[in-house]
């Protein structure tokens, strides 16, 4: 095989680890869309706070696996508090308020986190080994290889939790109809206060295992926000396949549009895709289309 | 309110003295409040002025998020300068600028339109960030993330010194402000405001959803490619950072702040956002303001307090968030380090606490204060007249079917209404009434078959099509545009015609007393009557009455009876949905049964009445009624 060609697998291969990343965010979105039909536009402030959080916990000296169900504590406590302070009135009142609520109060996280852990970018310490596993001629790092086993595992506790315990099937009964929900007994309110606070913890856990590859900084916010979105609109907001699928396109995409293009036009892919599939397929390539009841 | 003025001016007269008054007051000022410095903030704020009124366009009257003003700014600002830096005149820069702003703003609109609420918000967010991208990475034309410089060209031999310029500006503003009223107060604004109450009903009642959000949008595009174009002259240095995510955020503080959907709500924003920035370098004048927007916040809750009430999250959130600004401003080591977190802070109270910003609340207390001279009612004239009489086919529907998942909703269904029938559908709940009518007016595109009004074949679920082929129809959920008046909600149905047609029309339905009601304010049953005067106003060859009588109380149907009937008369073919036997009875010349996604039965209302297969769908047969009764009884045992 030639140097070229395997270079830019090389590439491919270090985007589609990283992607899962994005899908794991991604899938913050879709918990919350289901519940209660609103999405984090913060949400990349989230895994941002998620990542300094850890970081400060590992800080004062606790261990890292203590560090990070410490962060996704943190971060649940963030998702819960972003549905309370910017979602709930404005869904109420059925108007467009939690767009503009969620944003603010990311952006309120972004300047916290200057103030707090500063402007530089900081990398994460990980108890992984230095070296990289070899594949084929490809090399990939153990903070990549982690970053795919924990966004799948997330995902799929999230997943098993949501089919066999009771408060993820009373999830899915107010995503189907929370009014009907309601008058079998389950709150509404609660279960989508708890979808938000688990979304919140998939976000800062996604989080800790993104910032040992890219480093922890409060840019990182805003940038993930937007792959994220481009993963779960591309999926669909409301499907549950494609998303890891999605998330290697783009990271693949990304990676390789860097090293052809030039580093500044890395995020183009992602967003001329999110437009695009927001034109021809808003419902997602894998999504259902919604019917209009008059 | 304790007291209150009567003033002989009517409530526009009044607004438009206020503006000139502003306008000439703000001419003068550099005369008398000297300084370069003085000037910038100025020019600034009537340049973020001119913005804004474009934002509003879309973030107050469409009520889509829109993320890409700052975008379009940036890619106006960059057109006038490179137009500069190739020596054209000023005129010629300042319509390139526009262009620069305009064209992709309708590229963008023309899909992105298409969407609605955070898939909107997101499509615009990508656009910008593509955009500052663009500018950073095409460094052979923009000069990337160094910056472009330019000078400020005399415009047509008149040397443009920094007092003229302010006045260039001003003029500019002002221009944009009377062009956004007039837009706002015409048919167009109308129909721009209906459209976000309900877009389902401006499409089906002719008035043209996207197109007028696509115009809506270019406006806004337009104007923040000119307040970009005056931007370049006026900092002659350019950078593509200056246009992300950050002047956004400032951009969607002055709209919320200044008051969406408010004229003065731009000009009340601009002045904020161009001082804004200088009041964080103030620290005393800044904890002295944020302690009073503090006590300001605080008024409401413990108004709610007083009169024992617990405070809602409307009230007491604003508090909470002026408090972690109050805190920040009295404790924080660097408050402009904090800039972003205060600005969210900020933006969260007014988003919450003040819905209508700054402008709406002394609005709101200027209206209850003052009273105005009331807008004189029109004279009323048209109505209801006779249709061409011709025969033949009026609507045809040819073996419609159209299932849900696995639910055929509507089964091989033919139907055919000649001209000047009233036609009748009846049926139980779910059989498939309102997904015919929704097939025939185009909501839904049917799985197979095919529509035929007066003679055209209009697109397969298009209710534009459907609407321009002769229908307009009215809706079982009320489809009402809440912020219009009843008025205004016939004038944006009208095709031809003034303000005294619309009143006739008005006239017919019974509803002249309550013109000038808004639709939020009237009841039920009125609405039930403005959607049949406001299909009525669109003059349809085809009428089709989803349910009318639905929830009205009896002497209201009488009145529903009496007003389908004179429509009748003129010759209009109806076709109605209808659960109230003796309405059919009194009204329709044929009636069509269906039952389960099928035509089960067809005649006129006397013989469907005696119809066995109609009492069956409608009571049940014997054999299923003995079959309940037996099923009971083991349930009971």
């Amino acid at each position: 095989m030639n140097a070229e060609l395997l270079a830019l697998i090389q590439m491919a291969v270090g985007g589609g680890l990283m992607g899962m990343a994005y899908a794991l965010v991604a899938y913050g979105f879709q918990l919350t869309y289901a519940a209660g039909k609103a999405v984090n536009f913060g949400q990349g402030e989230l895994v941002m706070l998620g990542a300094f959080i850890g970081l400060s916990l590992a800080g004062i000296g606790l261990p890292y696996w203590a560090a990070v169900p410490g962060a996704m504590v943190a971060g649940a406590a963030l998702g819960w508090f972003v549905e309370r302070a910017a979602v709930r009135l404005a869904l109420q009142q059925r108007n467009e308020g939690w767009i503009l609520l969620t944003i603010i109060v990311g952006l309120f996280g972004v300047s916290a986190a200057e103030n707090i852990w500063g402007r530089e970018d900081k990398p994460f310490p990980v108890p992984w080994p230095d070296g990289a596993l070899e594949f084929f001629g490809i090399s990939v790092t153990w903070p990549e290889l982690a970053i795919a086993a924990g966004a799948l595992g997330m995902m799929a506790l999230v997943e098993l939790a949501k089919r066999y315990t009771m408060p993820g099937i009373a999830v899915q009964a107010v995503s189907a109809d929370p009014d009907s929900a309601e008058l079998c007994g389950i709150r509404s309110k609660s279960a989508i206060s708890l979808s938000w606070a688990v979304s919140g913890a998939a976000a800062a856990f996604a989080g800790t295992i993104i910032a040992p590859v890219t480093t922890v900084g409060p840019t990182m916010a805003a940038a993930l926000t937007l792959k994220a979105f481009s993963v779960a609109v591309v999926a669909g907001l409301d499907s549950g396949f494609g998303l890891v699928l999605a998330g290697i396109a783009l990271g693949s995409a990304e990676n390789l549009s860097g090293f052809l293009l030039g580093s500044g036009w890395r995020e183009a892919p992602g967003l001329i895709l999110l437009i695009l599939a927001l034109a021809l397929r808003p419902q997602g390539i894998f999504g259902k289309k919604i019917i209009r009841k008059v | 309110m304790l007291f209150h003025v009567n003033l002989a001016l009517r409530e526009k007269t009044a607004e438009r003295i206020m503006r000139l008054t502003l306008f000439s007051g703000l001419a003068t000022l550099p005369m008398i409040w000297h300084g370069e410095y003085a000037l910038g903030l100025l020019t600034l704020m009537a340049v973020y002025g001119v913005l804004l009124i474009g934002l509003d366009a879309t973030v107050g009257y469409l009520g889509q998020i829109n993320l890409a003003q700052a975008a379009l700014f940036g890619l106006g600002a960059y057109g006038t300068a490179l137009a500069i830096q190739a020596e054209v005149s000023l005129p010629l820069a300042l319509l390139v600028g526009i262009a620069a702003a305009l064209i992709p703003g309708v590229a963008l609109a023309l899909p992105a339109l298409r969407l609605e609420g955070p898939q909107f918000a997101l499509s615009t967010l990508s656009f910008a960030t593509l955009s500052v991208i663009f500018l950073n990475e095409s460094e052979s034309v923009t000069n990337g993330a160094l910056g472009l410089s330019i000078i400020r060209p005399s415009l047509l031999n008149i040397l443009l010194d920094s007092t003229r310029f302010y006045w260039l500006c001003l003029m500019v503003l002002f221009v944009a402000w009377w062009a956004s009223q007039l837009l706002l107060r015409s048919r167009f604004g109308l129909a721009i405001e209906a459209l976000r109450d309900s877009p389902t009903a401006t499409d089906a009642l002719g008035i043209g959803t996207l197109r007028h959000k696509a115009l809506a949008f270019a406006w806004g595009s337009a104007l923040a490619g000119l307040a970009g174009a005056l931007h370049a002259l006026n900092f002659g240095y350019l950078q593509p950072a200056a246009f992300g995510y950050d002047l956004m955020v400032i951009l969607l503080l002055g709209t919320v702040f200044g008051g969406r959907r408010n004229q003065w709500g731009a000009f009340t924003g601009a002045a904020v956002i161009t001082l804004l920035p200088n009041l964080l370098s103030n620290r005393t004048l800044f904890s002295f303001l944020v302690t009073l927007g503090c006590l300001l916040a605080i008024v409401p809750p413990i108004r709610a307090l007083f009169s024992r009430k617990t405070p809602s999250f409307r009230q007491t959130a604003p508090v909470a968030a002026m408090s972690v600004a109050l805190v920040l401003a009295l404790f924080a080591s660097n408050v402009e380090e904090w800039r972003k977190g205060i600005f969210a802070l900020f933006l969260f109270a007014a988003v919450v606490g003040l819905p209508d910003g700054i402008a709406g609340a002394v609005t709101a207390i200027l209206r209850k204060l003052i009273r105005f001279a009331p807008d004189p009612l029109p004279v009323a004239s048209g109505g209801i007249q006779p249709a061409n009489s011709s025969a033949g086919l009026a609507l045809q529907a040819s073996k419609l079917r159209k299932s849900f998942g696995g639910v055929k909703a509507v089964d091989n269904v033919t139907l055919k209404i000649m001209k000047g029938e009233t036609h009748g559908l009846i049926g139980p709940n779910g059989s498939g009434k309102t997904t015919l009518v929704n097939l025939i007016s185009g909501l839904y595109k049917p799985d197979s078959g095919s529509v035929e009004i007066f003679g055209v074949r209009p697109i397969p679920g298009s209710l534009m099509s459907a609407f321009l082929a002769g229908s307009a129809r009215t809706f079982q959920n009320l489809q009402p545009f809440s912020g219009l008046t009843a008025l205004e909600s016939i004038m944006v149905c009208q095709r031809e015609g003034g303000i005294s047609e619309a009143m006739g029309w008005l006239n017919t339905a019974g509803l002249q007393e309550k013109a000038r009601l808004r639709c939020s304010e009237m009841s039920y049953g009125d609405l039930r009557f403005l959607e049949i005067a406001r299909a009525l106003a669109t003059r349809p060859y085809v009428l089709m009455l989803d349910e009318p009588a639905a929830g009205m109380s009896k002497p209201d149907i009488i009145r529903l009876v009496d007003l389908v009937t004179s429509i009748k008369r003129a010759g209009i073919t109806i076709l109605l949905i209808e659960h109230h036997q003796d309405v059919i009875a009194e009204l329709c010349d044929l009636v069509t049964v269906m039952d389960g996604g099928q035509l089960i039965a067809q005649g006129t209302p006397e013989q469907v009445r005696r119809n066995k297969k109609v009492i069956e769908a409608y009571l049940g047969s014997d054999e299923t009624a003995t079959q309940a009764k037996s099923e009971m009884r083991t349930q009971l045992c």
